[in-house]
């Protein structure tokens, strides 16, 4: 039918879109029942059995996690870390709350405070006193780790975060300098 | 002298055609036609341009080379380019030389997100840096003073806050030191930069280089939220803007009003607000039991007992509001003793003030805009210390001073901060200044009519005073304190001419922070809501008598605190200790250690209502966090004491309480929210504002000059006045950061007194007066100083100058013993 309308160039209309978009085609189906019927449902069924059958020898593919953890890419964005320098071991982090400014779920709380020069923190003038993730909340956009200007914080790999408690989700500055249990494992190359 | 019009002139900036005043800076010109043009140092606040930075500039047609924007002022037919290449390369090259001084440490720097620096490198900068090598560094952050930090190496040397401190205080602490690129902002021999204003450097910075203790590394521009409200700590009743974050007031910032405060702010009201969060704050309604504790009580507990007190004593109840009491708040309170009780003593500020005499004095014609000051011809300061009660009028006087020439006479009992701006300077002994007034007012009257002591400086201010086109007269509350000072300073009104003129005027500081609108909503004796008539009752300095004899059993003070502010502070502890005492207060104030039940208050940052500044101004302080647990409003409390007393209040929300009060109130009648906005309005700049004010009772009596001050008392006596200081409050003793200003008490005393008794500059004496009170001091002698008075700071924590003044401040003479054995004396 569409062959039709465009091969028939003397039909000439001012509006040619439409009049071609007005064209509906109905497609429909054999009808239900009968012999013709009960074959077509039986053919689909055995081609989907077919597919059973052949997995069958294949043996399984499920993970036993927790026992076993599924391997991430090495930029997946896991929970985060904060760090310190290797150095003098002073936080990186001076609480500039860049990241909580990145932050589009708005789960970043920082509060800054001076630095004591007799027993620093952090080697700037300031240091984040309290550094909270809301970790039920962010999305793990990777928007803080971007933000920072001094690398102090990056994204893990560590995707089990589960916990029985809300409040338990917020991850204080203590448990983000941790040195957090890698369990993930990263996909090896070609994998 | 009226502010000048200029004729409007057009000008083409980047081929928009704008129009404004000739003479305008081309700068605020473009702004007007919204064209932005990059500036650091320009501040029309500041006064004249200086072409510090070289940011603002732009090409104008007709002129080879750039020109700054900042301090060209407009012409007509000018055609202004501000985004060539020429002046591309030249932003670009301002930019980065900005830059290679500056440490770039945004992430640490206070600024980082509020900066002026990283908004226009973003905007007109180069964007990318050649310098390569070391930044310079400076030992930082230096103690500018105890509340500022110096951070030199982020300093772009924009010249603002030398000429906040040259210009605007006055002060001429802060220079720019050294030179070339290792010039920085200083003091001489880099002592503490010492002022009642210098927090404002902190907000003219534009970049982190001068940052506050009490704000620094607390928050982000986007950690906190903007909310405005008007301070309530002092008269001046400054327009503020809080920063807070999570529920809790971090800073305060100006919130530009250039009707009210110019957009400075004084340090009380800048670093006050670290008492809301005191520990030691009242929260909850407190009872002072059996062992004079005070333990803490449900408020349906206070309100049945503060019920039952009002009650039981009836019509010798004694209502005292004062401080940052709301409009709606008084006027609640002069329902419940009014209508509730039948009572009639209900009084606001510290000096007895005549309901006739203010509605006299509330007439519009006599009442002068703040603005008034900016163009005077001549400001009379009369009986006051701006600078100690009300900072931000002596702002506004020394602009109108430095850049409008307005001529400037100060008329007071003890030296002011003025003096030395003044051209002429007058002195009287305390208690003295009806005479002084009169005296001044008759040699206006008829030149080289005075004689006595005092007619050489008379003379002077009316040399300045006489023939001056608009004069206006900023006088303090305490000249109340003198019934016929009043009387002279209306008769002083009609020399000057004052009513006549639009621009003249008088502005009253009362001692209240609304004390102005608490009067004005009938805590007056004698008059009710919107001074309209009402039975007489006792005035505030009768209160502490009729306490003491039994004839007012109780007595309700409202944000008050008259054991401490009040003259004769001995009498009122006596007083207060002789009566029930229901105190709304937040903290355990002088007087509120004596009350009976203390309910807690709120302060201008949990408060809802509206506050009337000393020019007639109606604000709105509002709420922007949320008070402490269970601190219910003051207003909803009386409310409730309102209703158990039978009182019908017919509202149940802020709103129409607002309603409420002013629809019964002649003057602010048919004002509503709306019309208050974000500036407030002044009802007299309201129709029909002229017959508002009802016609007031008896007529003050004109004064016939007493005899010359100084003749009165025995030769050698010396008289005790008060004097006001800033920092003798409450509020900077409860906030850590202003601790350290809250003064010792001091004897200022003239070189021949002093000389006379053989006192040493900083010696240690006590000083006794009447009945043998004392109170130990340390020795101030001071030049400008009257003989045969001496004074003492009123209001201070130890050693209170009230204490000794009696029922009539200036009656007194005192006693003067030297407590240190000479030679040991420090001096200071």
């Amino acid at each position: 039918m569409h062959a039709k309308l465009n091969q028939d160039k003397t039909d000439w209309s001012p509006f040619p879109y439409l009049q071609e978009a007005d064209v509906i085609s109905v497609q429909r189906g054999p009808e239900a029942g009968g012999a013709a019927g009960g074959w077509r449902a039986l053919r689909e069924t055995m081609r989907g059995m077919k597919t059973t059958f052949a997995r069958l020898v294949e043996g399984p593919v499920t993970l036993q996690y927790p026992e076993e953890k599924t391997a991430v890419y090495p930029r997946f964005r896991g929970r985060h870390k904060l760090h310190r320098f290797t150095d003098t071991g002073l936080e990186k982090c001076v609480g500039c709350s860049l990241c909580a400014a990145a932050c589009p779920a708005d789960c970043i709380r920082v509060v800054a405070r001076e630095n004591d020069p007799d027993d620093r923190v952090s080697a700037g003038e300031r240091y984040a006193e309290v550094y909270e993730i809301n970790l039920a909340r962010c999305i793990f956009c990777g928007y803080c780790e971007i933000a920072c200007p001094f690398d102090a914080i990056t994204m893990g790999h560590d995707y089990e975060m589960a916990d029985y408690n809300r409040a338990d989700l917020i991850f204080t500055k203590e448990m983000l300098l941790a040195e957090p249990i890698e369990r993930a494992p990263l996909k090896r190359e070609g994998e | 002298m009226v502010e000048p019009i200029r004729e409007l002139v057009t000008i083409t900036v980047d081929g928009r055609e704008i129009t404004a005043p000739e003479g305008q800076m081309l700068h605020d010109a473009a702004k007007s036609g919204d064209v932005e043009i990059p500036v650091f140092c320009y501040e029309p606040k500041l006064g004249e341009p200086v072409g510090a930075c070289r940011m603002c500039l732009v090409e104008i047609e007709g002129i080879p080379k750039l020109q700054t924007s900042c301090s060209t002022p407009i012409r007509d037919g000018m055609v202004v380019h501000t985004k060539t290449d020429q002046v591309k390369e030249a932003q670009n090259a301002v930019v980065e030389f900005l830059l290679v001084n500056h440490p770039l440490d945004c992430p640490v720097c206070d600024k980082g997100g509020e900066c002026p620096l990283q908004d226009i490198s973003m905007g007109w900068g180069p964007g990318k840096s050649r310098f390569t090598d070391v930044k310079r560094h400076f030992q930082k952050p230096i103690e500018l003073s105890p509340l500022i930090a110096l951070d030199r190496e982020r300093c772009i040397l924009c010249y603002r806050c030398v000429r906040f401190s040259q210009e605007v205080a006055e002060d001429e602490q802060l220079q720019l030191l050294e030179r070339g690129d290792r010039t920085f902002v200083g003091t001489f021999d880099d002592r503490p930069y010492d002022d009642p204003y210098h927090g404002n450097v902190i907000e003219l910075c534009p970049v982190g280089a001068l940052t506050t203790y009490t704000y620094r590394f607390r928050a982000r521009p986007w950690d906190i939220e903007d909310a405005g409200s008007v301070c309530t700590l002092c008269s001046s009743q400054c327009n503020v803007k809080f920063s807070i974050r999570d529920e809790e007031v971090l800073r305060v910032l100006a919130r530009d009003n250039e009707d009210v405060d110019d957009g400075w702010l004084c340090d009380k009201g800048r670093f006050g607000f670290q008492s809301f969060g005191s520990e030691d704050r009242i929260t909850q309604p407190m009872l002072r039991g059996g062992d004079g504790e005070l333990s803490p009580i449900s408020w349906d507990d206070a309100l049945s007992r503060v019920t039952k007190a009002l009650k039981s004593s009836g019509e010798k109840t004694a209502v005292l509001a004062g401080g940052g009491t709301s409009n709606e708040e008084g006027w609640l309170l002069g329902r419940v003793l009014r209508e509730g009780l039948a009572g009639n003593a209900i009084d606001s500020g510290a000096h007895p003030a005549d309901a006739g005499a203010v509605r006299g004095l509330s007439n519009p014609a006599l009442t002068a805009r703040m603005r008034d000051i900016d163009h005077a011809g001549a400001v009379l300061v009369l009986g006051a210390d701006p600078r100690n009660e009300m900072p931000i009028c002596d702002l506004r006087i020394r602009k109108g001073v430095r850049r409008n020439g307005v001529r400037l006479a100060v008329a007071t009992d003890s030296p002011t901060a003025l003096d030395r701006r003044a051209h002429a300077v007058g002195r009287y002994l305390p208690g003295a200044a009806a005479g002084f007034i009169s005296q001044l007012a008759g040699e206006i009257r008829s030149e080289g009519s005075s004689s006595g002591p005092d007619a050489e400086a008379v003379a002077a201010l009316a040399t300045e005073l006489r023939g001056a086109e608009d004069v206006v007269v900023v006088w303090g509350e305490e000249l109340w304190s003198e019934p016929r000072a009043i009387s002279a300073l209306m008769d002083l009104a009609t020399v000057l001419g004052i009513e006549g003129t639009e621009t003249s005027g008088l502005i009253e500081i009362p001692t209240e922070a609304n004390g102005r609108g608490l009067r004005e909503v009938g805590c007056l004796p004698g008059a009710s809501a919107g001074l309209a008539e009402a039975p007489a009752g006792p005035g505030v300095s009768e209160f502490c008598e009729k306490l003491r004899d039994g004839s007012l059993e109780t007595i309700l003070l409202a944000d008050s605190d008259p054991v401490r502010t009040h003259p004769d502070g001995e009498g009122w502890k006596q007083a207060l200790g002789n009566a029930f005492v229901i105190a709304i207060s937040s903290f355990e104030t002088p007087s509120a250690s004596l009350a009976n039940l203390v309910i807690p208050a709120e302060n201008f940052s949990e408060k809802e209502g509206t506050i009337t500044h000393p020019e007639g101004r109606l604000q709105r302080v509002r709420r922007n966090v949320p008070p402490p647990d269970g601190l219910l409003p003051t207003w909803n409390f009386l409310a409730a004491v309102a209703t158990e007393l039978g009182v019908d209040c017919g509202f149940s929300d802020q709103p129409g309480l607002f309603t409420a009060m002013t629809s019964s109130n002649g003057l602010y009648q048919g004002i509503t929210e709306e019309d208050l906005a974000g500036q407030g309005v002044r009802w007299q700049d309201r129709e029909g504002a002229a017959g508002r004010v009802p016609a007031g009772g008896a007529t003050p009596q004109m004064a016939a000059p007493t005899s010359a001050p100084g003749s009165a008392g025995a030769p050698d006596s010396i008289r005790l006045g008060t004097r006001r200081d800033l920092w003798a409050a409450e509020v900077a003793e409860r906030s850590p950061a202003l601790e350290f200003l809250v003064p010792m008490q001091s004897l200022e005393i003239s070189i021949p007194d002093a000389e006379r008794l053989g006192l040493k500059q900083g010696q240690a004496v006590e000083v006794s007066a009447g009945d043998g009170a004392s109170v130990e001091a340390k020795v101030a002698i001071r030049e400008a100083m009257i003989p045969g008075a001496a004074f003492l700071i009123c209001g201070a924590r130890d050693g209170n100058g009230n204490l000794l003044t009696g029922a009539v401040p200036g009656s007194r003479t005192i006693r003067i013993e030297v407590a240190t054995p000479v030679g040991q004396t420090e001096n200071t």
